[in-house]
């Protein structure tokens, strides 16, 4: 009897070591603890975020993440190029932000020096109690030398007092200088708040308008929301710039939450060259009305159009591009994504390599409710989905919240960093951000890194086209606002499965000529560098129309003496 | 040419002089004067933001008792009830010798205790009150007494200044500031409620926890014997999966009328009158179509507003004693994982059903006064546009008789799956007894 329990314990043991070597072996392998990542949003009064945003803050190639920490300290991570990172943020002159209950981040290079520039939502004060919570939000722009500085009020920033949690980068006017949307939920001032009284606290949690903050040669902002035509309110998460209609410019959709009861969510045609964001969400189906959280872009059928998977409470809503001027349908169910849960990030990228992108789903319960449910991982197949976070790793049951996709390790394929908050209550398993590294993507692969002159020196919102044996495969170079709050690599990855050869690389720049690539290496880093068509100086145009002008007379002269 | 500028500004004169001049109109029905300050009521406490039907409710109760006590004296036949109340004592007194113009005495109080309670609402909309109140008494300053009229001003005044004076003390004084307690610690155990996902609230945390402490204005109805709640079982044969099935089963065979009840009655606090504010409103339509007198009105809007104040304190007692789950929350787990409630969840517990409860609590007072037998039209939102989610309008409700008002009040939450039917028969059977209880006050002299 003895006997059989000793044997049966060994078999026990045998089956725990083989089911760990199994786990051990999942496509993701989660190295946070490695990479010295020590991450965990801290929620204010049961509210929202946090975000995360991947830019390369030394242009040393390797990329840096910069995360929100709500009630902690952000923190910037700059990649050691050997798998960890080192948080630099005290010294980096981002510290003000510690006076800030934050938000969002994204990142764009808003004075075109080269470096890359910080923008970070706020929803109020830290350090003093407000009984309104409202505050600015905060600039910083990259004086190149792995430290910013506060231009908050510079870019007359300062005095928008909001209650912000998504922006958006996107070159609305195409003049190449990043403009950006601004979610807002409850609604702002113009200023502090000098006198609080009753009627203002009660007005306090209405629905906000959003900003759209248009870049003045990288010199300042003004919000020209009512300018372009924008009149919506909402209790807004933010949006993406993205062309939904292959026309070129930078359309926005802007999610909502709360959209059954308050204001859906909107979709914005981008009338370029005239200044109007056009209201179509009604006629284009996107006026969703649910908890709008955030927003993945992606070609999922390499059809080449955007098709949108958009985060909410219960089901997620996958809207499939219908083409030019046919509305968008909510395919989730069909392709195999109605899966329950409480979504905040997600994001398209081709993890495994094989020629299409897959989706994660970053899920966490609202706080302090503090259920855990696990990270969804969709791989995609030939079209269809299937639910396989488990399999690959990916199946935390912490409170996710942002998530992004980069190459941490420049291996060539798509790593991924999910924030987490810190439960409130008692919560069962930890919770903390986590960084996944992808050891299991197979496939060939390229990466398209822009450099842009005409348009934002990253290309953001520049449409990237593939060619493989007349395949096409589309990106769009994130601007941030995506997944939750978060932003994505601004280095595009196409897989490629088992092709060796990519024909052509087609770059349509925000500045709108294009360019074309042939045959470029796979397996590697594409940098293209927006061509500058060459300007005439002035004097040519006078020495010309100085031959035209001499030229012309000495022909009547002529046709006079004959 | 100096002619015609010296004509243009005679002309201009005159019409400013005839502009300014008071014009009280046609003569005011005195009970106009109650129905108006109703209809006023309901427009303030729909148009003031952070709502609550909690909040409501109670500012219902100060509203119509100070209504009620500006006028009292002035009918023999009835008297003040403010020493059979829960520690409001003795309100001034008239002075026996001396004429009153009643109307103005209400008029008088009904502004001052509206912008009191409300004083977090607009500057627009205090002046909305006062244009109100000026409105009404110049319609009867051209037929009194100027010393009566200042009297009774006075004396309305006095009765709503002690009256928001006892109200401070009784513990939802000013709670629009504190709709939400960040604090709390939420129990939790199988059947306990949890935050919706399908909610109508960006909160996590429910609604007014403590609401169930507050003063009532009856002591016997704050000596109310608690309701029993069937005893949580997950198996699919207990009489408690059994309440939850049938809303579910409910919500699978909605019709398109069944749809537009819930819908009507959803009384959302961001958009409408709110539950007791609808109580309210059907007692407006009910003292319209019955032409009942000023006295008659008044007396019902107190009664009506302090059955509904009443009837939330005790409901939130119950509601946070229980913290009983929603069908949003027992349905997904144990019956099926895609189902979703036809109306988004209100941020409280369950157990019992607001709605009923005071719905309940406010017919019973209308009932005992003007009968059962008065058919009224419900137009409260009949201008709102179609709920295009839904694809449903919002139609104007009849009813034959006022005791049908209450259960199809409780039967919407049943369709909008939000109430098993456990909620809304105890929420109706609790309200009936609190009714009562505001009924059996000696509102008139033996």
């Amino acid at each position: 009897m003895e006997k059989e329990v000793k044997h049966c314990m060994l078999l026990s043991c045998f089956l725990l070591f083989i089911v760990d070597a199994l786990s051990a072996q999942t496509p993701f392998v989660d190295i946070t603890t490695s990479s010295g990542i020590q991450h965990q949003f801290i929620v204010y009064e049961g509210m929202f975020g946090g975000g995360v945003c991947v830019l390369d803050v030394n242009n040393d190639g390797w990329e840096d993440l910069y995360i929100t920490g709500g009630m902690a300290d952000d923190v910037l991570y700059l990649n050691q190029k050997n798998g960890t990172f080192k948080n630099i943020f005290e010294g980096s002159g981002l510290t003000d932000t510690k006076h800030f209950v934050t938000q969002g981040v994204v990142s764009a290079d808003v004075n075109k020096d080269g470096w890359v520039d910080l923008y970070i939502t706020t929803i109020t004060s830290r350090d003093s109690v407000k009984t309104i919570p409202r505050a600015m939000n905060l600039f910083f722009i990259n004086n190149g030398d792995n430290t910013f500085r506060n231009a908050t009020a510079d870019y007359r920033l300062d005095k928008m007092i909001s209650f912000s949690t998504g922006a958006s980068f996107g070159d609305v006017n195409a003049d190449g200088f990043p403009d950006m949307y601004i979610g807002n939920y409850f609604h702002d001032f113009q200023g502090e708040l000098k006198e609080i009284n009753d009627a203002t606290i009660v007005n306090a949690n209405r629905t906000a308008f959003g900003y759209l903050l248009i870049n003045h040669k990288g010199k300042y902002f003004s919000n020209d929301f009512a300018k372009y035509g924008l009149t919506h309110k909402g209790f807004g998460f933010g949006g993406v710039f993205t062309d939904y209609d292959n026309d070129g410019d930078q359309d926005l959709f802007v999610n909502q939450d709360f959209g059954y009861k308050a204001i859906p969510d909107f979709l914005f045609n981008n009338q370029y060259p005239k200044k109007k964001l056009l209201d179509v969400s009604e006629a284009m189906n996107m006026d969703l009305k649910i908890n709008s959280m955030g927003t993945a872009v992606g070609d999922f059928d390499n059809d080449g159009d955007m098709d949108y998977y958009i985060t909410n409470i219960r089901f997620n809503y996958f809207m499939v591009n219908g083409g030019k001027d046919k509305p968008f349908q909510n395919k989730a169910k069909e392709l195999g994504l109605e899966y329950f849960a409480i979504s905040w990030g997600a994001n398209f990228a081709d993890f495994d390599q094989d020629g299409d992108v897959d989706l994660f789903v970053s899920n966490g319960d609202l706080n302090p409710n503090c259920t855990p449910m696990a990270d969804f991982y969709f791989k995609n197949e030939n079209g269809k989905f299937l639910e396989s976070a488990r399999a690959v790793g990916l199946n935390d049951y912490g409170m996710g919240r942002g998530s992004a996709t980069f190459d941490m390790d420049n291996d060539g394929d798509q790593d991924i960093i999910v924030v987490n908050q810190k439960p409130t209550l008692d919560y069962p398993v930890s919770s903390f951000t986590r960084l996944y590294r992808n050891d299991s993507a197979s496939g060939n692969w390229v990466k398209v890194k822009l450099l842009g002159h005409g348009s934002e020196s990253r290309g953001l919102g520049s449409r990237i086209e593939i060619y493989t044996h007349g395949k096409k495969q589309i990106r769009e170079v994130d601007g941030g606002g995506s997944s939750h709050i978060s932003q994505n690599s601004s280095i595009v990855h196409f897989g490629l499965g088992n092709e060796n050869k990519i024909d052509s690389i087609v770059v349509k720049w925000t500045s709108k000529p294009s360019q074309v690539i042939i045959n470029p290496a796979i397996k590697s880093l594409v940098t293209i560098e927006e061509m500058v068509l060459p300007g005439s100086p002035p004097w040519m145009y006078y020495l010309g129309s100085l031959v035209f002008v001499l030229g012309f007379s000495a022909y009547l002269f002529r046709k006079r003496a004959k | 040419m100096k002619f015609g500028k010296l004509f243009v500004l005679f002309l201009l004169i005159d019409f400013f002089a005839k502009g300014c001049k008071s014009d009280p109109g046609p003569i005011m029905m005195d009970q106009e004067v109650a129905n108006k300050w109703a209809d006023m009521t309901l427009y303030i406490l729909k148009n003031t933001p952070a709502n609550s039907p909690t909040f409501a409710s109670r500012t219902l109760g100060y509203i119509g008792l100070t209504m009620y006590e500006s006028i009292v004296n002035g009918f023999p036949e009835y008297q003040s009830v403010a020493n059979q109340l829960n520690g409001l004592n003795r309100l001034p007194g008239t002075d026996s010798t001396q004429s009153y113009v009643w109307p103005l005495a209400l008029n008088a109080a009904e502004a001052s205790i509206l912008k009191n309670i409300y004083v977090q609402t607009s500057d627009s909309n205090k002046w909305r009150i006062d244009s109100l109140e000026l409105a009404i008494l110049k319609n009867y300053k051209s037929r009194n007494e100027k010393s009566a009229i200042n009297r009774s001003i006075a004396y309305g005044k006095s009765i709503a200044d002690s009256i928001f004076s006892w109200s401070k003390t009784d513990g939802g004084h000013r709670g629009y500031l504190h709709n939400f307690d960040k604090e709390l610690k939420h129990p939790v155990f199988p059947g306990s409620w949890r935050p919706p996902l399908y909610a109508q609230s960006f909160s996590h945390n429910p609604l007014h926890p403590h609401w169930g402490e507050n003063r009532t204005f009856l002591k016997q109805n704050a000596q109310m014997d608690t309701p029993n709640m069937i005893r949580y079982d997950t198996l699919n044969t207990s009489a408690y999966y059994h309440q939850y099935r049938a809303v579910y089963d409910k919500e699978k065979t909605l019709t398109q009328e069944e749809k537009e009840i819930a819908l009507w009655w959803g009384d959302d606090p961001d958009v409408s009158i709110t539950p007791p504010g609808h109580s309210y409103y059907i007692a407006l339509r009910a003292l319209r179509a019955s032409h009942a007198n000023m006295v008659t009105c008044a007396m019902t809007y107190a009664r009506v507003g302090m059955a509904v104040a009443d009837a939330f304190i005790n409901c939130w007692k119950w509601k946070y004693l229980f913290f009983s789950e929603r069908p949003n929350t027992f349905v997904p787990e144990h019956i099926d994982n895609s189902w979703e409630s036809f109306w988004p969840d209100p941020p409280f517990p369950a157990f019992p059903s607001g709605h009923a409860i005071q719905s309940s609590a406010a017919s019973v007072t209308l009932i005992d006064i003007l009968g059962n037998n008065i058919a009224i039209s419900d137009s409260t939102n009949s201008l709102r546009k179609r709920d295009l989610l839904r694809n449903t309008d919002f139609k104007t409700r009849h009813f034959d008789s006022l005791s049908q008002v209450p259960i199809e009040v409780a039967n919407s939450r049943f369709y909008g799956g939000i109430h098993t039917p456990q909620d809304n028969n105890v929420g109706l059977e609790e309200g009936r007894k609190i009714g009562s209880h505001v009924n059996q006050l000696n509102w008139k002299k033996k």
